[in-house]
């Protein structure tokens, strides 16, 4: 036997907030309120990273300057520019075009489970991440809504807006293992942040049909380090976060390669299911910052973009 | 050799164990729980895995051995090495010398005492325990309650009588035939003629079992102290010449420092002196002596204030207690104290004289006192008459008037040399006759004279002279008269005739002296004694023990039984007189544990008919507590194991417990110590910040503003004086002298707030003791506007009178215009502040003299104004705000009262700071020029 199996879980029961929905809203509401703070930091830390667009638009960016054309208003007029020559000038600004960005958060009951290895539980990681996405993507002029919660919007107030919506649903988004199916935009993006440990079939479907409707987007899959190392020794017994039966492992140390191999099968099924349906896929350790996943995030949704 | 068992029936727990092992094998430990979202992954790996169906074998056998140490600790094991316990019915009567003898060996007497109560309580017998300095017939009782007993035994620093016992072992025989009857001697033969010895002899003849323990320690002991002007010897006795050769003194000074070491030889006697080599002075100090390595009461001997040097009796006339530095009673302490035990006067006694003579003083010392006829002069002149030596010194009072008491006759007034006034310069001394009593001191030139008393030349002065001045005028006189002898110097015993008494030949001069006075013999013999107390009504007074020794030689408290002494008592210690010091007023006595021509005699145990057993403590080892800390430790390491086996907890459970126990072996033992460490009082920070830095304070009144202005008015002042001065004082502190060390502020702002509560007695007192260590306080009323004369005075003033009835205020007066407060720093008139009106009151000055002739242009005392009360809110008109500007307007206003009010602070400060500096005739001629204008 080995005694270096420290590894420790915890297990927020998000489900336990059905029962009692006051509890339920006290802990949320506990906990949002340092989740939005933190999504503004890291928004501005990776706001301040990204470039423009390259392209004229309704941006505050400046782009370039253009000769006056007869018949414009006259407002548009950069009377400091044309006041050093003979001709008029526009200002013009980058392009910016507002999409419709849909974001699916999952509040499931797996996602309350932190180790000891990660910095926090994969719920508000996830949570975190969403709202900074929320918050960078409506200051690039985008409007963010909460996938079945929330209309698009573009508020400056949109992380407040979004956090508010989780806190009214809670109970209704604690259900879900899946991205509820709706009606979705054209120019809709769908960014999903979830462990994604529901069975990738089911996955597949649901992306295909946003893919039928020609909404793209992203996936991020949130990942607690034990759940990819599995660092566990010794007789133990798993209790499942879904509400299965609890697994008698007997030596945990003897599952570890097989468990890893299964785990990154399921991890390949996922991003097959994404790239099958035209999402791109991502990864994101709750031991790293979450800055890393937010920028890793918003780059991604850059690409999306350029490839279109 | 014998291993028992106290409880064996509990041995039957044993059965229970093959249980705990069936119990063990069916029920594993439990697995560890792990919280796990892709459980349903792992499912589909394989399905679940049986329960392991075995407890591991080294669980097992950890906790069926933690189960039989619980039984076998049940059980109470008991190992006794030596002997098998005697078991006899009869009932044991135990006799202890608990006398000092058996100090030494005191652990080792108790548990031999120990293994005999142990025997008897096995063998279910009754004991008695008899210890010789029990006052109560020795009680009947079981086993338990002996060991109590004994446990509660300490040994006596007084030999306990033996006959007693003696009387009491013969009714016990009586009462008990057949007993058993065990001594533990101390080897001593006691003064009882006897008594003890024939008693065991007709017990052991009456068919008792008697047994004799002792030891092969050779008891020491220490008797005869004598401290005389040659050396501190003291006689070191010792029981059989079987004894060690050497013995090793060390004597120690009150608080228990070793002052010097010496190393005796017996030289195949049982008796031998020791000689301490030590300077007087360091001689003086020794309190105790002590037998290194014996740690009993008669191996200390204690030296009281009798068996040290010559005491004397300072008087000074007209001494200033506020001032040290400037009373003679300073300088002739300090002088005298290296070689001789000084005495003064009790504070406001009437007739210090006959106060100090009642302590029998070798030496009176007069410093500047004169003599009128009275029951004093009658004293002194009897106390010389009987051989004592009377010292004085000169000084105006004195000079002035001159008694009968003196060497020589006095020529009215003194003569000054090199003042101002005189063309004389200062005179030094001549060398030293070869013959006089000063022969072979260094006569000083550093020594220079300005004042003295002038000697009538009249037949005999050169034969009484002892010191001259240069110019051939006598500086010290004497002259034999009686058994005793006068001695005069024609200078004061302070600095301002002469810087004598500052010079080391002052100290060396007093020597001489105090060494040619009569040995006035202390009550040394009954005889005297018995006069002593005829003549001296005050030495029949009883000493109270203030200090005894315990049965190791300790200083300590004294013991509850510990009765006063009378005066002259000599005796051996008793249980009601315990050695040590017993003190009556000033005076203290010592007991010693042994008296002068006390003996060790050793106890003949053959003529008693008794062999003479080693001490030996029959030890019984009983396993219960190291069983049961075995079965604590194994469910300790079980329960850490178990965890490890369920995966839960791992190393960091196993750390922190390990840590736990860490700490409970390491720290304990040295709890004691950190305690010692704790109680070390260390110095408060703000006590640190007020030293290290001068600033200014005043006083918080409970009333903001006042407060506020006060702390502002103090920053500008600090600012002032920073700006113009070389003083630059810290940020002000604010001082409530209730609760604060006053110490640290030379001078306090105290504004007064008539709403105030007012101090306690004891701030009062401490306040009061601030103004006399030489603190100045400006008490400011603040109410100028509202006084008129002839009014009842404000309710500030009011206030303020009410606490100056605290304070012992000397004569106050308004601040005259030559006073040196107004000519510290800048030249003023009067202190003005927010108002002008207001007067400033200080220390009344001594009446100008005539001596100067013409009046100076500044008058001062020598010390600085204790106290100075102003009613113009001095800190109204210094406050400022943090922009520069002043915070109140004045009364009636301009800058140039502003700026006299600052002035007026920078010379209060100064003043305190400074005192009379500025009033040294050094400045005189500025002074006078600048005046002039």
């Amino acid at each position: 036997m080995s005694l270096s199996g420290g590894v420790d879980t915890q297990w927020r029961d998000p489900a336990r907030r059905a029962l009692d929905r006051s509890v339920a809203a006290a802990e949320l509401a506990a906990r949002l309120p340092r989740l939005v703070t933190r999504a503004h930091e890291i928004a501005a830390s990776v706001v301040y990273g990204l470039h423009g667009r390259r392209r004229a638009g309704v941006g505050e960016t400046f782009w370039q300057y253009r000769p006056f054309a007869s018949g414009e208003a006259a407002a548009r007029i950069d009377w400091r520019r044309s006041a050093r020559g003979d001709h008029l000038y526009v200002r013009e600004r980058e392009w910016e075009a507002a999409h419709n960005y849909y974001l699916w958060m999952d509040c499931s009951s797996s996602m309350g489970f932190s180790s000891s290895l990660a910095s926090e539980d994969k719920l508000s990681r996830c949570l975190t991440l969403g709202l900074a996405l929320a918050d960078v993507l409506v200051r690039g002029g985008e409007r963010v809504a909460a996938l079945g919660f929330t209309p698009p919007a573009s508020a400056r107030n949109i992380v407040d807006r979004l956090a508010s919506a989780l806190h009214a649903n809670a109970d209704a988004a604690a259900t879900q293992e899946l991205p509820p199916e709706l009606g979705l935009g054209s120019r809709a993006r769908v960014v999903m942040i979830s462990d994604f440990l529901s069975p990738p079939d089911e996955l597949a479907a649901r992306l295909k049909s946003y893919a039928a409707v020609g909404a793209g987007g992203a996936l991020l899959m949130v990942i607690d380090p034990s759940e990819e190392s599995f660092p566990f020794d010794g007789e133990t017994l798993f209790l499942d976060t879904d509400g299965g039966e609890p697994f008698h492992a007997g030596d945990a140390r003897q599952l570890r390669q097989a468990y890893a191999q299964r785990y990154a099968e399921h991890k390949r099924a996922i991003a097959a299911a994404a790239q099958g349906a035209g999402f791109v896929f991502l990864q994101h350790h709750t031991d790293r910052p979450a800055a890393e996943g937010a920028l890793a995030l918003t780059m991604s949704l850059e690409g999306v973009e350029a490839r279109r | 050799m014998g291993f028992s068992f106290a409880a064996p029936a509990a041995l039957i727990g044993l059965l229970t164990l093959p249980l705990i092992y069936w119990l063990l094998r069916v029920t594993p430990p439990r697995p560890r729980e792990i919280y796990f979202p892709p459980t349903q992954i792992l499912r589909e790996l394989r399905p679940d895995a049986p329960t392991p169906s075995k407890t591991p074998w080294w669980l097992l056998a950890l906790r069926l051995s933690l189960a039989a140490a619980l039984v076998f600790a049940m059980a109470g094991p008991i190992w006794s090495p030596s002997s098998p316990l005697a078991s006899q019915a009869g009932p044991t009567l135990l006799i202890i010398d608990d006398g000092w003898p058996s100090a030494p060996t005191w652990d080792r007497r108790l548990a031999a005492a120990g293994a005999v109560l142990d025997e008897a309580t096995h063998a279910g017998s009754t004991v008695a325990l008899a210890p010789l300095s029990g006052d109560a017939p020795p009680q009947m009782t079981d086993g338990g309650q002996a060991r109590q007993r004994l446990q509660a035994l300490r040994p006596q620093p007084y030999l306990p009588d033996r006959s007693v016992a003696a009387a009491r072992l013969t009714e016990f025989v009586k009462a008990h035939p057949g007993a058993r009857v065990v001594w533990i001697s101390d080897g001593l033969a006691h003064d009882d003629k006897d008594a003890f010895a024939r008693a065991l002899k007709e017990a052991a003849e009456a068919g008792e079992k008697v047994e004799t323990l002792g030891d092969e320690h050779v008891t020491l002991a220490l008797a005869a102290p004598i401290n005389n002007a040659k050396s501190l010897s003291v006689d070191v006795l010792r029981a059989s010449l079987a004894g060690p050769a050497q013995a090793r003194l060390s004597a120690h000074d009150n608080k228990g420092r070793t002052l010097g070491r010496v190393t005796v030889d017996f030289y195949d006697q049982l008796r031998a002196t020791a000689r301490f080599d030590l300077p007087i002075e360091v001689r003086n100090d020794a309190t105790l002596l002590r037998i290194e390595g014996e740690n009993s009461a008669g191996a200390v001997t204690l030296l009281d204030s009798q068996s040290t040097v010559k005491r004397v009796a300072i008087i000074a006339g007209g001494a200033d207690d506020a001032q040290p530095l400037l009373s003679p009673l300073h300088y002739l302490e300090k002088a005298l104290s290296p070689f001789s035990q000084t005495r003064m006067a009790r504070q406001g006694a009437a007739e210090p004289a006959l106060d100090l003579l009642s302590e029998r003083p070798n030496v009176v010392v007069l410093a500047d006192v004169s003599l009128p006829p009275g029951e004093s002069f009658d004293a002194l002149t009897k106390f010389v008459e009987e051989g004592g030596a009377l010292v004085r010194f000169a000084g105006p009072r004195l000079a002035n008037a001159a008694d009968t008491l003196l060497p020589t006759r006095l020529r009215r007034n003194g003569r000054v040399l090199g003042g101002a006034m005189s063309w004389e310069t200062p005179k030094s001394l001549t060398d030293f006759d070869s013959s006089g009593p000063f022969a072979g001191l260094p006569a000083s030139k550093d020594v220079s004279v300005q004042r003295q008393v002038l000697a009538e030349p009249d037949p005999g002065l050169a034969a009484k002279t002892w010191a001259r001045l240069d110019d051939g005028t006598p500086l010290v006189t004497a002259e034999r008269r009686g058994k005793g002898m006068i001695v005069l110097f024609h200078v004061n015993a302070d600095t301002s005739w002469s810087n004598l008494p500052i010079s080391g030949l002052f100290v060396d001069m007093l020597k001489r002296i105090i060494d040619l006075s009569p040995q006035s013999a202390p009550a040394s013999n009954v005889e005297d004694a018995n006069a002593v107390q005829a003549s001296n009504p005050d030495d029949a007074r009883s000493f109270a023990p203030q200090r005894t020794l315990d049965g190791f030689g300790a200083l300590g408290e004294p013991s509850p039984l510990a009765q006063p002494i009378t005066a002259g008592f000599t005796g051996p210690a008793r249980a009601e007189h315990p050695p040590g010091f017993y003190e009556a007023g000033d005076r203290v006595v010592a007991v010693q544990t042994l008296s002068a021509n006390d003996t060790l005699k050793p106890f003949d145990f053959a003529a008693a008919g008794q062999a003479l057993r080693p001490l030996q403590a029959t030890r019984l080892y009983d396993f219960r507590t190291p069983l049961l800390a075995l079965a604590l430790v194994a469910l300790i390491v079980d329960t850490l194991m178990s965890s490890l086996v369920s995966g839960k907890r791992g190393w960091r459970g196993f750390g922190a417990a390990a840590g736990v126990l860490t700490m409970i072996f390491v720290v304990l033992p040295h709890n004691n110590a950190r305690a010692g460490n704790d109680s070390t009082s260390s110095i408060a920070t703000h006590h640190r910040e007020a030293a290290l830095k001068a600033r200014l304070a005043y006083v918080v009144s409970g009333d903001r503003q006042a407060d506020d202005t006060a702390r502002a008015g103090l920053e500008g002042l600090s600012l002032a004086l920073a700006a113009r001065t070389s003083f630059a004082p810290a940020e002000p502190a604010a001082v409530d002298p209730a609760r604060d060390e006053l110490a640290f502020y030379p001078m306090l702002y105290w504004p007064i707030v008539a709403g105030a509560p007012q101090p306690s007695a004891k701030t009062a007192a401490k306040v009061a003791a601030y103004m006399k260590q030489g603190g100045t306080i400006i008490f400011d009323t603040r109410d100028a506007l509202m006084q008129r004369p002839g009014d009842p005075p404000t309710p500030e003033g009011q206030w303020l009178r009410d606490f100056s009835k605290n304070l012992d205020l000397p004569e106050l007066e308004i601040a005259p215009h030559d006073h040196v407060i107004t000519k510290t720093f800048y030249l003023l008139d009067n202190f003005v502040g927010r108002y002008v009106t207001g007067d400033t009151w200080v220390e009344a000055l001594p009446p100008e003299t005539k001596e100067g002739g013409e009046a100076r242009p500044v008058r001062a005392t020598d010390s600085v104004s204790a106290i100075v009360i102003t009613s113009n809110d001095l800190a109204g008109a210094w406050a400022q705000d943090k922009s520069g500007q002043p915070m109140y307007p004045l009364t009636p206003g301009g800058a140039r009262q502003r700026e006299m009010a600052l002035r007026g602070g920078v010379n209060l400060v100064m003043y305190t700071l400074t005192g009379n500096y500025k009033s040294d005739q050094v400045h005189v001629r500025d002074l006078l020029e600048r005046l002039g204008q």
